[in-house]
């Protein structure tokens, strides 16, 4: 995906993104981070057809993205937010069926290949045996996981991520990227996510998009990109990096 | 599985129950082996009385219990709301005042009451959702708008009887009196929109996700919506002309056929139609035989047990 010289405002005056540019690389995982109102969500929004540019357009395999028909590009890209509601009387099954539209006739029977796409998508996400549970008896991480199969269930090219540990505690933190890292490197999926925090965007992507004030501060290798002055100039935050063969590179922010 | 089918069977055996204690109570009384014997039998002067005067009205408060609940159940499913009934949010009172507009106004256009029902329930509709949406839909903004646009059409057809337009069955419900060409406009009007809507259950389905979430599997929730809130106005507004006004059977209705059969629209919808159907005739024959010769209308009935359940609903809540 292609995003080229993007202008979005949600008010009309305001640039919350400004002339932004970048290339989301194939079968990599691509993190987005920057501080809070920096334009990491309003980028996931343009990329998800949420956001229509004002100027500048959003490319996926040289096709403008408002080209595409819903489901078409529904079989290209899944995203997966934050905040999820969880519907009454739904089984897991159920829900993660809901995956399988773009493919599909609402009034189709499911096929053959519905059934193992779900079922690939609940292994993947280890929920097999969570099947036919309702939603509502399942823990916070199985519920995001469940999300995520849903949108495994499209079997698009890339899964998108709106800050997907948010509101789970470090263990589950964990098991969610873990299975990000996994699905990229089984699956060549390309991954684009919005993370919070810093160690986890540096141990977890392969590429890093840096955001401030409507603008990509800088982007590229995590090592690259994630460096103590940055830290300071983005986040105003200052910080120590430290690296060794156990815990890889890490920071340690101290003070502000 | 089994609850749903006992539901059904239970809900199907009362309402048979009901049509003939409705067919062979009143004025004219007769026993339940008078009414099969003489059912075809054209010389019987009592079965006549009752085929002209009381199989209308059972007809027509079927399909006006069957269109409004259902009306509820599309209508819930596109704000997701559980208090969103057609009553409720204005849709009933934008169809009534546009029907006693032609009625009282332009009477040689008689023909198209319905037409211009549904186009008021269908202004009253664009409203809400106009008015709401900043706020993403949120149930108590929502609810709050539909009270104001149902007091804005109320207060609009109110002037306008003040005024002298003919007040007959606008406001509050009538199921007195009805006729053979009531029951063949419900009939028409109401068969399309439980048709449609039954149809129509796999995009109800979909609504359950968030807006978000259900474009991002690639499906028109847009466009569902303006469909699906369609039918719920054709629904309410062809109920409106021919039986007036009736609140809460589309909060109540929707509410007890969830506890019953599930969330599955599938199943939702044709279960609610039935039920709604149920209830509203039942509400009719009460109100008709337990006071009598004094009648209660079924939407004072209605009023008085959806009250109390509202109450029951919000504290829940």
């Amino acid at each position: 995906m292609e995003i080229k010289q993007v202008v979005v405002s949600h008010d009309g005056k305001a640039r919350h993104l400004n002339e932004v540019s970048t290339v989301i690389p194939k079968g990599k995982v691509t993190t987005i981070i920057g501080p809070n109102g920096c334009g990491k969500s309003t980028l996931l929004s343009v990329m998800s057809r949420n956001k229509v540019p004002l100027e500048g357009k959003a490319t996926l395999e040289n096709r403008d993205l408002v080209e595409y028909k819903p489901k078409e590009f529904a079989k290209k890209f899944a995203i997966v937010y934050q905040q999820n509601d969880i519907p009454a009387d739904l089984t897991v099954e159920k829900l993660v069926m809901y995956g399988r539209m773009p493919h599909n006739s609402l009034f189709k029977k499911k096929t053959n290949e519905d059934e193992e796409a779900v079922t690939w998508a609940l292994q993947c996400t280890n929920l097999l045996g969570k099947r036919h549970n309702d939603l509502s008896a399942l823990s916070g991480g199985e519920r995001q996981r469940v999300w995520i199969a849903m949108a495994l269930a499209q079997q698009s090219e890339i899964l998108c991520l709106d800050e997907p540990t948010t509101y789970l505690d470090i263990y589950y933190q964990l098991e969610l990227l873990e299975l990000v890292k996994q699905l990229n490197e089984q699956y060549g999926l390309t991954i684009v996510m919005v993370l919070h925090d810093i160690n986890q965007a540096i141990r977890y992507s392969d590429h890093v998009i840096l955001m401030k004030a409507g603008k990509i501060i800088a982007e590229g290798l995590p090592r690259d990109v994630i460096t103590k002055e940055v830290i300071k100039e983005v986040y105003g935050v200052n910080s120590v990096f430290h690296e060794d063969e156990k815990l890889g590179l890490y920071m340690m922010p101290l003070s502000i | 599985m089994t609850k749903k089918i006992i539901s059904f069977i239970a809900v199907a055996v009362l309402l048979i129950i009901t049509v003939i204690y409705a067919a062979t109570t009143g004025s004219i009384q007769m026993s339940f082996i008078e009414f099969i014997t003489n059912f075809f039998n054209p010389d019987n002067a009592d079965m006549a009385a009752i085929k002209d005067l009381r199989f209308p009205r059972i007809i027509v408060a079927l399909f006006a219990g069957a269109a409004l609940s259902v009306a509820g159940v599309l209508l819930q499913a596109i704000m997701r709301n559980p208090l969103a009934d057609a009553g409720f949010i204005g849709i009933s009172a934008g169809a009534a005042f546009t029907k006693l507009f032609i009625v009282s106004f332009v009477p040689t256009l008689f023909f198209f009451t319905p037409i211009a029902a549904f186009i008021g329930g269908a202004l009253a509709c664009f409203f809400v959702f106009l008015l709401s949406w900043k706020s993403g839909l949120n149930p108590l903004k929502l609810i709050l708008v539909g009270i104001a646009i149902n007091a804005m059409f109320s207060g609009l057809t109110e002037a306008m009887i003040s005024f002298g337009a003919s007040a007959s069955g606008s406001i509050t419900s009538n199921l007195s009196f009805k006729t053979w060409d009531d029951v063949s406009l419900i009939v028409t009007y109401g068969s399309i929109g439980l048709i449609l809507a039954i149809i129509l259950y796999a995009s109800c389905n979909v609504l359950v996700l968030s807006d978000k979430t259900a474009k991002s599997v690639g499906f028109n929730v847009t466009a569902a919506r303006i469909v699906i809130a369609a039918v719920a106005v054709l629904l309410a507004a062809a109920s409106v002309v021919v039986a007036g006004v009736i609140s809460f059977v589309g909060i109540l209705v929707p509410h007890i056929a969830r506890r019953l059969v599930g969330y599955d629209h599938k199943v939702l919808i044709p279960f609610t139609a039935l039920l709604g159907a149920f209830i509203i005739l039942l509400a009719d024959t009460l109100g008709r035989t337990m006071f009598s010769p004094m009648e209660v209308p079924a939407s004072t009935i209605m009023a008085i047990i959806g009250g109390p359940f509202l109450i029951f609903l919000l504290r829940k809540e």
